[in-house]
């Protein structure tokens, strides 16, 4: 899915965080945003991302804006998955049950377990596995409806480099296969896995390398 | 379903809190109905035995008060259309241990009504015994009824209350206890076609006395409709205590699972269906709490019927119908309660995930 942003600026109060931001993203590209904290990236992240409006400019989705894709509870269903820094997985429910809540095919969830290596941990709940298994579940839980592009804040966030570069290296695989994924990060490791890097600095694009 | 019983596992210490909650209320709202509703149904289903009209002072409040001149009750058996008319006295009097016990005073041609188990009918200075009241002062051979000793000639089983605890006596020894003539007429007709005809030549017998068909008077009966507004206004309190034990059970459960329902929110799940999760939890503690109540109600309905103390006054009934409005109220009751919380979870923003985690 091609994302366009147009002249995104946002303010928390009186502080501006994102100065406006212009940039257009082709779809199935591995996008990192990286940059210090209080660079802006979480923020332009959320504003991509629908999570959060911009004070002013406008996102476009395959050159239409949210509200001209319908509700938005059906287009974040169909048209984009959320991976967060702490997996989030509902603690009652198994691997498989987490997955399943937001999915609109069931039979899809096997293959991608299968294809995240986490098939043998369906019946587990999410305390029953490693760091690194949970986010592959939460990762899973965001493809699951095979959506255009994920957005992920700080997905290794609170993750060894092993496990890190098992996500990146997961991102880059479906990346390869379609999906895109936009995604925000301190971590500069990133860098060697992503197709764009955006670098951020008080709250504007320094530089953008392509690959 | 499974999910729902998950999250209820999940946080079994509110869950139960809940339940609890609501499970007290519902056996509330059981036992005020079925209480005030058992009271009504005794009083009623007396009245209604051959008496297809009754006849009361004009314009008394209770029939306790009530006073009319029993001789008119041999009159009016004389009209067309009346298969008997008989006298009584309702009164209420310390017997012997026990501080009030429902008196009845009743003309000889009623003494049929009252099925003997033992005994003959009394004459004058005798009385009969409703069987639990028999029972609880121990089969006396003659009890004590304000401060006048009266022999036991026999004792009857009624299956309401308010006979089977009470004493019964001739018109005549009630009359004197009590001092009038009768309290009312209770007078059974050859067709029921005819009561109409009946009550008003009746009325217009005497201006002191009042007569009605047994149903118009039991549903515009004073007494009547303070225990059922009573029963009504408490029942309403118990619906609200449930309701709000439920909005601030589930405020703090939604509270806890905040994380939980932004992420529904992230992965595109309407409203909707976030308030339907949480409203199906709560129904399903509804549905358990509302067995538990019905069994606890009449468990405890069964043992009011059993203490001495109370003397079978207190006879509640749990009829379908009541069943089956309670069920109702139950569930409106989780439904309600739920709400409020539910579309508080329902709008929960899934920013605040990534504010949580703090990029």
């Amino acid at each position: 899915m091609k994302i366009t942003a147009n002249h995104l600026t946002h303010y928390y109060g009186d502080e501006c965080v994102l100065n406006d931001v212009t940039l257009s993203l082709e779809s199935g590209k591995f996008v990192a945003i990286i940059g210090e904290s209080g660079s802006g990236k979480t923020t332009l992240l959320s504003i991509l991302s629908t999570l959060l409006n911009p004070t002013s400019g406008e996102v476009f989705f395959d050159d239409k804006t949210v509200a001209q894709w319908g509700n938005i509870d059906e287009f974040r269903r169909k048209k984009i998955g959320f991976v967060f820094q702490f997996h989030y997985l509902i603690s009652y429910l198994t691997l498989r049950e987490n997955i399943a809540l937001g999915a609109m095919e069931p039979s899809a969830i096997e293959p991608l377990m299968e294809a995240l290596g986490i098939e043998k941990l369906s019946r587990r709940y999410s305390d029953e596995v490693s760091g690194g298994q949970r986010q592959r579940a939460a990762i899973a839980r965001a493809l699951v409806n095979a959506p255009g592009v994920v957005f992920a804040d700080e997905p290794t966030g609170n993750l060894d480099t092993k496990n890190a570069i098992m996500v990146y290296e997961l991102f880059k695989r479906f990346a390869t296969e379609g999906t895109g994924f936009v995604v925000a990060s301190h971590d500069k490791k990133i860098a060697e896995y992503a197709d764009i890097i955006i670098e951020m600095e008080d709250g504007k694009i320094v530089k953008i390398s392509r690959k | 379903m499974i999910i729902a019983l998950k999250a209820l596992r999940k946080n079994r210490f509110k869950t139960a809190l809940i339940f609890m909650s609501m499970t007290v209320s519902i056996s509330m709202i059981f036992l005020i109905s079925a209480i005030s509703g058992g009271v009504v149904s005794m009083y009623s289903s007396m009245l209604k035995t051959d008496g297809d009209i009754i006849v009361t002072q004009k314009g008394i409040a209770d029939t306790f008060f009530s006073d009319i001149n029993r001789s008119m009750s041999d009159v009016v058996a004389t009209f067309t259309g009346v298969k008997e008319s008989s006298a009584l006295i309702l009164g209420a009097s310390p017997v012997d241990k026990l501080p009030i016990v429902a008196i009845y005073g009743v003309s000889d041609n009623r003494y049929d009504s009252y099925t003997l188990s033992s005994g003959v009918y009394p004459r004058s200075g005798e009385v009969i015994l409703g069987s639990k009241i028999y029972e609880s002062l121990k089969s006396p051979k003659s009890i004590v009824v304000s401060k006048k000793t009266f022999a036991v000639s026999g004792v009857f089983k009624s299956r309401i209350g308010f006979e089977d605890g009470g004493v019964v006596m001739g018109l005549d020894d009630a009359g004197e206890l009590f001092h009038k003539s009768a309290s009312i007429f209770l007078i059974s007709l050859d067709d029921l076609g005819q009561s109409s005809a009946v009550v008003a030549k009746i009325n217009a017998l005497d201006g002191d006395i009042e007569a009605k068909t047994t149903d118009s008077f039991i549903d515009s009966y004073n007494q009547f409709k303070i225990i059922k507004t009573s029963s009504d206004v408490i029942g309403a309190m118990a619906f609200l205590m449930g309701i709000l034990g439920i909005v601030s059970m589930m405020s703090m459960v939604v509270n806890e699972r905040k994380s939980e329902f932004g992420i529904m929110r992230s992965l595109g799940l309407s409203s909707w269906s976030i308030i339907g999760k949480l409203v199906v939890e709560t129904l399903v503690v509804a549905l358990l709490a509302f067995a538990v109540a019905l069994g606890v109600s009449l468990g405890v309905l069964e043992i009011i019927e059993h203490v001495d103390k109370f003397q079978g006054y207190i006879n509640g009934e749990i009829s379908f119908a009541l069943v089956l409005n309670v069920f109702i109220v139950s569930l409106l009751m989780a439904v309600v309660g739920t709400l409020l919380p539910a579309l508080y979870a329902s709008r929960i923003d899934p920013m605040t995930l990534i504010v949580r985690g703090g990029a």
